[in-house]
C-alpha cells in the first residue's frame, strides 16, 4: 500500500562498468520502520543507500517516497537526509548553523527556524553547543549533530550511512542506544547501512542481509538469527562453527577422509557437508545428546564472561563457549553434543 | 644460546672534542650563509628606502640629510598621483576579472567532466608563460583600433585589466584548482542532500571552504599586475599610464629620489597586501 510507505525501491539495478553494485533490489519501508541493510564491504549496501539520496542514478528500477517516484529528482530534491560515516559537518558553521541548514534551504520560515534548531539539539542532548564550531567537538558529538542537522528537516525517510563505524566501542553502544531511544521516542522512517551485525540486530525492525548487491533475506532480526534463509546468512550473522565432513554410507570423515567419531540423530545422504552449530549452543561432555562429535581439546581462551575452547576432530576445528572451568586439559579426547534444532547442514 | 643474536650496542653518539668542533662550525656557516641570503634579498629594498628619504636631488652616497621632502613631491604631483591611482584601479580590476573568471572555471574543472580537458587547461595556462613582450604587443595591435560606440578600446584601463588578467587569471585558476580538489566532497553532498541547490552550495558551502585560497589567489592577482611594466607600457597613453610606466620613462629625465619613492610606493602597496593575507590567514586559523 503506497499510503502506508515511507519508501519503497523496486528492482532497483545499479552497475559500475561491469561491476553490479545493486542488483534487483525491492525493500517497502514502512512508516516509523526502521530497516537495516546489513552485509560485508562490497555488498552493495551503501551504493542503495546513495541510490536512494540521489547521489547515484539507478540503470533501472523505480524508488518511490510516500508513493512518488524520486528516481529522476537530483539530491536536494529528495524528501531524504542523510547521516553520513563522518558526520560530514560543514566546518565553517557553528552547530546551531549546521542544525539550521536544512531547514533554510527548505525554505522555511526564520522565526520557525531558531526552535526548531534549539529542540533539535536538545533531542540529541547538545543544548548549549549552539556556538561551538565541529573542530571544537568530540566524535560522538559530531555524529549527534549530524544526527540532529538530518532530523530537524523531518525528512520522509533517514538514511544512515554506517554512522558509527568511526567511533570506538563504548561511544559506539551508547550512540546506537540513543539512536533507538529516538527512534521509538518520534517514531521516524529509515534505512541503516551497517556491517555490524550486532547494531542490526539490536535497533532495526527488519534487517536485510545484502550480498554481492543482491538482497539474501530480509525478516525481523529473531527470523534472520533463528531461521537465516542461507549459508551466507547463517554464517555472516552471529558466530558459527563448521564442520566439514565427507558422508559415505553413514560413517563420517574429515575433508581429508580421516575419519571422525560424529554421531548424527537424521543421517545424512552420502557427499560433501558443511554443518553449521552456533558455539553458544555447542555442549561438552553431553554423550547424552542426539548429535555428538568426539574431538580433542586444543587450546583455550579467557573471554570474561565464558571460556572459549578450542577443539580439533581431524581437519575440523571447532569452538565451544562455556561458563566456568571444565575438567579435561589439553590433549584429552572429549564429548561434545547438541540438538538437531540448533544446527544447519549445507551442501 | 648460540642461534640468539647479541644484544644491541647504542650506537656511538658524537662526543668527542673534533666532533663537537665540527657541528660548531658547521652552525656558524649556516649562520653567515642565511645573513648573506638575507642581505641579498634585503639589499635592495633597503637602498631604495633610503635613498627615498635622501634630501639631495641625486642619488649619491653618503646621504647628507633625511627628510620627508620626496614623499611630499611625489604626492604633490598630479602626474605621479594620477599614475599610482592608474596602478591601483588597474590592479583592482585585474583581481576582480581574475579571481571571478579563475574560480569558476577552477570551479568547472574540479565539478564537470568535458571532451578535451587536458587541452583546454593548456590553454588556460599557457598565457602564464608567454612572454610580457609577447601579449602587450599582441592586445595592442589586436585592439589598437578597434573602438565601441565611438569609444577607443586602446589605451583604456579596461584594455590593461585584461591583458594583466592574461597573467594573472591562469595564477588563480591554477591555484583554485588546487584548492577546489581539497574540499571535502562530502560536506557537498551533504549540502545536496539538506536540500542545497547548487548555486546555493557553491556559495553556502564550497566558497566558504576555499576563502584562504581565494583571498590568497587575488591577492597574488592584484601583485602581478600592480608590479606589471611591460604590458601596461604597450597598452596605455599619458592618461592611464602606470606607476612602473612612469617610473621608466621618468628614468632619463629625472633620476632624482622621486624614483625611489615611487618604489618604495610600490613595495609598501605589495606588503600592504601580504600583511592582508597574514591577518585574514591568522583569523581563519583561530576559527577552527
Amino acid at each position: 500500500m503506497a499510503d502506508t510507505s515511507a519508501l519503497e525501491l523496486d528492482r532497483l539495478r545499479r552497475a559500475f562498468g561491469g561491476v553490479v553494485a545493486v542488483d534487483d533490489v525491492s525493500i517497502d519501508v514502512k512508516r516509523g520502520e526502521f530497516v537495516t541493510l546489513l552485509g560485508p564491504s562490497g555488498s552493495g549496501k551503501t551504493s542503495t543507500l546513495r541510490l536512494i539520496g540521489g547521489f547515484e542514478k539507478p540503470d533501472a528500477g523505480a524508488i518511490r517516497i510516500n508513493g512518488g517516484r524520486v528516481d529522476h529528482l537530483p539530491a536536494y530534491q529528495r524528501d531524504t537526509a542523510t547521516i553520513f560515516q563522518t558526520g560530514a559537518l560543514f566546518p565553517h558553521k557553528t552547530v546551531a548553523e549546521n542544525v539550521a541548514y536544512g531547514l533554510r534551504m527548505r525554505g522555511v520560515a526564520r522565526a520557525d527556524i531558531a526552535p526548531r534548531v534549539r529542540q533539535a539539539l536538545d533531542i540529541v542532548r547538545l543544548a548549549g553547543f549552539e556556538e561551538r564550531y565541529p573542530a571544537q567537538m568530540s566524535g560522538g558529538q559530531k555524529q549527534r549533530v549530524a544526527l540532529a542537522r538530518s532530523m530537524v528537516v523531518r525528512p520522509a525517510i533517514l538514511l544512515f550511512d554506517e554512522p558509527l563505524s568511526a567511533l570506538d566501542l563504548s561511544l559506539r553502544l551508547q550512540l546506537r542506544a540513543e539512536i533507538k531511544r529516538l527512534h521509538d521516542e518520534i517514531g521516524f522512517s529509515a534505512i541503516y547501512v551497517t556491517h555490524d551485525q550486532g547494531e542490526a540486530m539490536a535497533m532495526s525492525s527488519r534487517v536485510a542481509v545484502m550480498r554481492s548487491g543482491r538482497i539474501e533475506q530480509i525478516d525481523r532480526p529473531e527470523k534472520v538469527f533463528g531461521e537465516p534463509a542461507s549459508e551466507f546468512v547463517y554464517t555472516f550473522i552471529g558466530e558459527s562453527c563448521c564442520l566439514k565432513t565427507q558422508m559415505a554410507s553413514g560413517a563420517a570423515a574429515d575433508a581429508d577422509g580421516a575419519t571422525i567419531d560424529l554421531r548424527l540423530a537424521n543421517g545424512l545422504a552420502d557427499g560433501d557437508w558443511r554443518l553449521y552449530v552456533r558455539p553458544s549452543r555447542l555442549q561438552i561432555d553431553r554423550a547424552d545428546l542426539d548429535n555428538r562429535l568426539k574431538a580433542r581439546l586444543d587450546f583455550t581462551e579467557f573471554l570474561g564472561d565464558v571460556h572459549r575452547y578450542h577443539f580439533k576432530a581431524g581437519r575440523i576445528e571447532l569452538f565451544v563457549d562455556h561458563q566456568g572451568a571444565i575438567a579435561h586439559r589439553p590433549g584429552d579426547l572429549v564429548d561434545i553434543g547438541w540438538r538437531s534444532a540448533d544446527m544447519v547442514a549445507y551442501r | 644460546m648460540a642461534d640468539t643474536a647479541p644484544p644491541m650496542e647504542p650506537p656511538k653518539l658524537a662526543h668527542t672534542p673534533r666532533a663537537r668542533l665540527d657541528a660548531t662550525l658547521l652552525r656558524i656557516l649556516g649562520l653567515a650563509f642565511t645573513v648573506f641570503i638575507i642581505a641579498y634579498i634585503a639589499i635592495p629594498v633597503v637602498v631604495t628606502l633610503v635613498m627615498s628619504f635622501n634630501e639631495a636631488s641625486v642619488i649619491r652616497f653618503p646621504i647628507k640629510a633625511w627628510s620627508f621632502a620626496w614623499y611630499q613631491d611625489f604626492f604633490a604631483s598630479p602626474q605621479w598621483v594620477d599614475a599610482l591611482k592608474s596602478s591601483v584601479i588597474i590592479a583592482l580590476g585585474t583581481t576582480v576579472i581574475s579571481t571571478v573568471s579563475g574560480v569558476l572555471a577552477a570551479w568547472a574543472f574540479e565539478r564537470f567532466t568535458f571532451p578535451l580537458k587536458s587541452v583546454v587547461y593548456l590553454v588556460i595556462m599557457l598565457p602564464l608563460f608567454m612572454p610580457g613582450v609577447v601579449l602587450g604587443l599582441g592586445v595592442a595591435m589586436a585592439f589598437g583600433n578597434v573602438s565601441i560606440f565611438g569609444y577607443d578600446i586602446y589605451g583604456t584601463r579596461g584594455l590593461v585589466m585584461l591583458a594583466h588578467s592574461l597573467w594573472a587569471m591562469p595564477l588563480v585558476f591554477m591555484l583554485m584548482e588546487a584548492t577546489f580538489r581539497t574540499v571535502d566532497h562530502r560536506i557537498v553532498e551533504a549540502s545536496y542532500d539538506l536540500g542545497g541547490r547548487p548555486v546555493q552550495t557553491f556559495f553556502e558551502i564550497v566558497l566558504p571552504s576555499v576563502s584562504t585560497g581565494i583571498i590568497s589567489s587575488a591577492l597574488f592577482a592584484f601583485v602581478i599586475s600592480l608590479n606589471e611594466f611591460v604590458m601596461a607600457l604597450f597598452l596605455t597613453t599619458r592618461d592611464t599610464q602606470t606607476l612602473p610606466v612612469l617610473m621608466w620613462l621618468s628614468l632619463r629625465s629625472a633620476g632624482t629620489p622621486r624614483l625611489a619613492v615611487a618604489s618604495v610606493v610600490l613595495a609598501g602597496a605589495v606588503f600592504v597586501s601580504l600583511a592582508l593575507i597574514m591577518v585574514w590567514y591568522v583569523r581563519q586559523l583561530k576559527k577552527t
